[in-house]
C-alpha cells in the first residue's frame, strides 16, 4: 500500500489522466526559502505512473518556461507563484500524450472567430503588446478582448491607459507561458466554464438535486 | 479509549476522552483510490475494494470511524433501479427518470434483495472490516430510509406529487418501503456494523418541517425501535425546522448540514440526541485550506457538538490535507482546553 506524504498545498488536480491509465495527478505548492515551488505527484503505483509524472514535469518546463530545483521541484525563474498560470500549464501538460514532442507555443495564433492573426510582442521590459493583422473587423475590440483573456488566465495586469498592453505582476518575461495562455485567451469564457465543470464533477448531490 | 469506544460513547452522549472524528458518510477521494488501488465504480461493487478504500478514513486520515457505503444507490440497485455507474471521478446515481414503480402495488422487495451483488457487497465489506478492525474502530453501515427510496424508485417529482395528491397513499408506500430499510439495516448489524447511518432525504429545499412530522416522524420512531443499534439520521440542507421532531425519534444522532449553525442546532437538540457534522463540503473542504477547516471544527467543539466530521459525502476531489486537518484540529482543541482548565 502507498503512503500519504506531506508535500504541500494542493492547488490543482487532474482526477483521471486520459493518457496515464486514469491515474490521479495533483499539483502541489510548497514555500521554499527562495519562493514557491511546485511538485507534480500521484499516489498511484501503477506501472508507468512515475514515467507519466516525469513527462508532465518535463512538459511543464517546456510549456511554461519553468525550471527544476535540485530536488526536482518546478519553479518559475522569477520565483513568483503565478498560480493561475501555473495551474493552466499543468492542465495543458496533462492533456498531452507521453509520446508528444513538446514545443513551446509561438507568440502568434490565428483567431478562428475573426480570421485575424493575433501576435504578442514583448518589449524586453516585461510588457507584452497584443496586436492583430488581417481583414477581420473590430480589430481593436478583439485585441482588447484577447488581452483581457490573458489577464484572466495569467493574473496579468493592464498597463495603465492601454487596452492592448499587459504585464505579469513580477515584471519579468515569461514568453513560453504567455504563448500557452494565448492559445486559450480567445475562448477564455469557455476555459473558465470548463474549469468550473471539472471542479463540480464528483460532488454528490441529494436525490432532489440530481438531474 | 479506542476509536470505537469513543464513537459509541459519543453516540450515547456518554463521557469521552476527546470528541471523535466521525464520518457517517463517505470520505473517499480519487487520491485515496489511487493510494490503495481501489477505484470507483468497482469499489462500490467489490467488497474487498470497498473495504480497502473505506479503511483509509482510519488508517490514513485518522478518523475514529470507517464507513464503507460510499454511495446512496446500493439498495435501489438491488430493488431493480437502473444505475449509472460512472467512472473513477464521479458518483454512481440512480436513473430516476426511469422509475421502476408507478403505484404502491408495484412496491415489492425482491427475494434476492440481500444477496444481490450491490447489497451483498456492503455486507461482505462490513464483515471484512469487522474482522480486521472490529475492536479498534467504529464500523458504520448505511441503510437508506423510505423517503429516499421513494425518490429513487418512483422518481422525485412523481413521489412528491403523490405526497400532495394522496397523503394516505404516500404513507402506505412509505410503510411498505421501510421494510427494505429494516432488512438491510439488520443484515448489516449481523455482518458487524456498530452503528448505521440512515439517510432519508426529506431535504430542506423540497420538504418542510411539518411535512417531516406528518410523514416521517412516527415512521422514524418505528425504525429506531426495530433496528437495535445506534442510528445516525442524515438529512441534507437547512433542517432546524424539523430537528425537534428528529430529536423525538429515538435516533442516537443527527448528521447535520452546514446550512445549520452549530449553536442553534445544539439549542434545539438539548442533549436529547447527539449531533454529527457539520464541516462544509463544497466551499471549505473542497475549495478552501486547512485553516478554514480548523475554524469550522472549533466552531462545533466550542458549542459541544458530540461528533465532528464532514456534513455529507465529500467531493471526490477533496484534498487529503483538508481531511487530515479534521482529526488534527480536534486533538489540538482538546489539548488547548485541557491546558486552560
Amino acid at each position: 500500500m502507498g503512503e500519504i506524504v506531506d508535500i504541500g498545498r494542493r492547488i490543482e488536480l487532474v482526477p483521471m489522466d486520459p493518457h496515464g491509465q486514469d491515474i490521479t495527478i495533483g499539483l502541489y505548492c510548497q514555500e521554499l526559502d527562495e519562493g514557491p515551488a511546485f511538485l507534480v505527484h500521484t499516489y498511484s503505483r501503477f506501472e508507468g505512473a512515475q514515467e507519466r509524472i516525469s513527462f508532465v514535469v518535463d512538459a511543464m518546463c517546456v510549456l511554461g518556461g519553468m525550471v527544476l530545483t535540485q530536488n526536482g521541484m518546478l519553479h518559475f525563474p522569477c520565483w513568483q507563484e503565478h498560480q493561475m498560470a501555473c495551474k493552466r500549464v499543468f492542465l495543458e501538460a496533462c492533456k498531452l500524450a507521453s509520446s508528444t514532442i513538446v514545443e513551446a507555443p509561438p507568440l502568434k495564433i490565428l483567431d478562428k472567430k475573426t480570421g485575424l492573426n493575433i501576435t504578442v510582442i514583448s518589449d524586453k521590459d516585461g510588457v507584452y503588446q497584443v496586436s492583430a493583422e488581417g481583414e477581420g473587423k473590430d480589430k481593436e475590440k478583439r485585441v482588447a478582448f484577447i488581452a483581457g483573456g490573458l489577464m484572466k488566465l495569467g493574473q496579468m495586469v493592464e498597463v495603465k491607459d492601454t487596452l492592448d498592453k499587459i504585464v505579469f505582476p513580477c515584471g519579468d518575461m515569461h514568453d513560453e507561458m504567455l504563448g500557452l495562455l494565448l492559445i486559450r485567451a480567445p475562448n477564455v469564457r469557455a476555459v473558465l466554464r470548463e474549469q468550473d465543470m471539472a471542479a463540480s464533477r464528483g460532488v454528490l448531490a441529494a436525490p432532489s438535486q440530481q438531474k | 479509549m479506542t476509536s470505537r469506544e469513543r464513537v459509541l460513547a459519543a453516540l450515547a452522549r456518554e463521557p469521552v476522552d476527546r470528541t471523535p472524528a466521525c464520518n457517517p458518510t463517505s470520505v473517499a477521494t480519487v487520491e485515496l483510490m489511487d493510494l490503495v488501488d481501489a477505484r470507483f465504480p468497482d469499489a462500490n461493487r467489490n467488497p474487498e475494494l470497498m473495504a480497502r478504500l473505506a479503511a483509509t478514513s482510519y488508517t490514513e486520515l485518522g478518523f475514529d470511524s470507517i464507513m464503507p457505503v460510499f454511495s446512496i444507490i446500493q439498495e435501489s440497485s438491488a430493488l431493480g433501479c437502473n444505475i449509472q455507474w460512472e467512472q473513477k471521478d464521479n458518483w454512481p446515481t440512480v436513473r430516476m427518470n426511469e422509475p421502476i414503480w408507478k403505484d404502491i402495488d408495484d412496491i415489492k422487495i425482491p427475494k434476492d434483495y440481500l444477496t444481490h451483488q450491490d447489497t451483498k457487497c456492503v455486507l461482505d465489506a462490513i464483515k471484512i472490516l469487522k474482522k480486521e478492525y472490529g475492536d479498534e474502530v467504529a464500523i458504520i453501515g448505511k441503510t437508506m430510509g423510505p423517503w429516499s427510496l421513494g425518490y429513487h424508485c418512483f422518481g422525485v417529482e412523481p413521489f412528491l406529487l403523490m405526497s400532495l395528491d394522496d397523503p394516505e397513499k404516500t404513507k402506505l408506500a412509505l410503510d411498505r418501503m421501510k421494510e427494505a430499510t429494516v432488512q438491510f439495516g439488520i443484515a448489516q448489524i449481523e455482518a458487524g456494523a456498530d452503528a448505521l447511518t440512515l439517510p432519508d432525504h426529506a431535504t430542506g429545499d423540497l420538504v418542510s418541517g411539518d411535512y417531516y412530522k406528518h410523514f416521517l416522524r412516527d415512521l422514524h420512531i418505528e425504525l429506531a425501535e426495530r433496528i437495535p443499534i445506534p442510528l445516525i439520521m442524515h438529512i441534507c440542507g437547512r433542517t432546524v425546522d424539523r430537528m425537534d421532531y428528529i430529536a423525538q425519534t429515538g435516533f442516537a444522532a443527527f448528521h447535520y448540514d452546514s446550512k445549520n449553525q452549530p449553536d442553534e442546532s445544539m439549542d434545539v437538540m438539548k442533549e436529547r440526541i447527539s449531533l454529527v457534522g457539520n464541516i462544509n463540503n463544497p466551499e471549505t473542504l473542497f475549495a478552501r485550506g486547512p485553516d478554514k477547516v480548523r475554524e469550522e471544527v472549533y466552531k462545533n467543539l466550542d458549542v459541544g457538538v458530540q461528533l465532528v466530521g464532514p456534513e455529507c459525502a465529500i467531493p471526490l476531489q477533496t484534498s487529503i490535507e483538508n481531511l487530515k486537518e479534521i482529526p488534527r484540529a480536534l486533538c489540538d482543541w482538546h489539548k488547548e482546553h485541557a491546558a486552560t482548565n
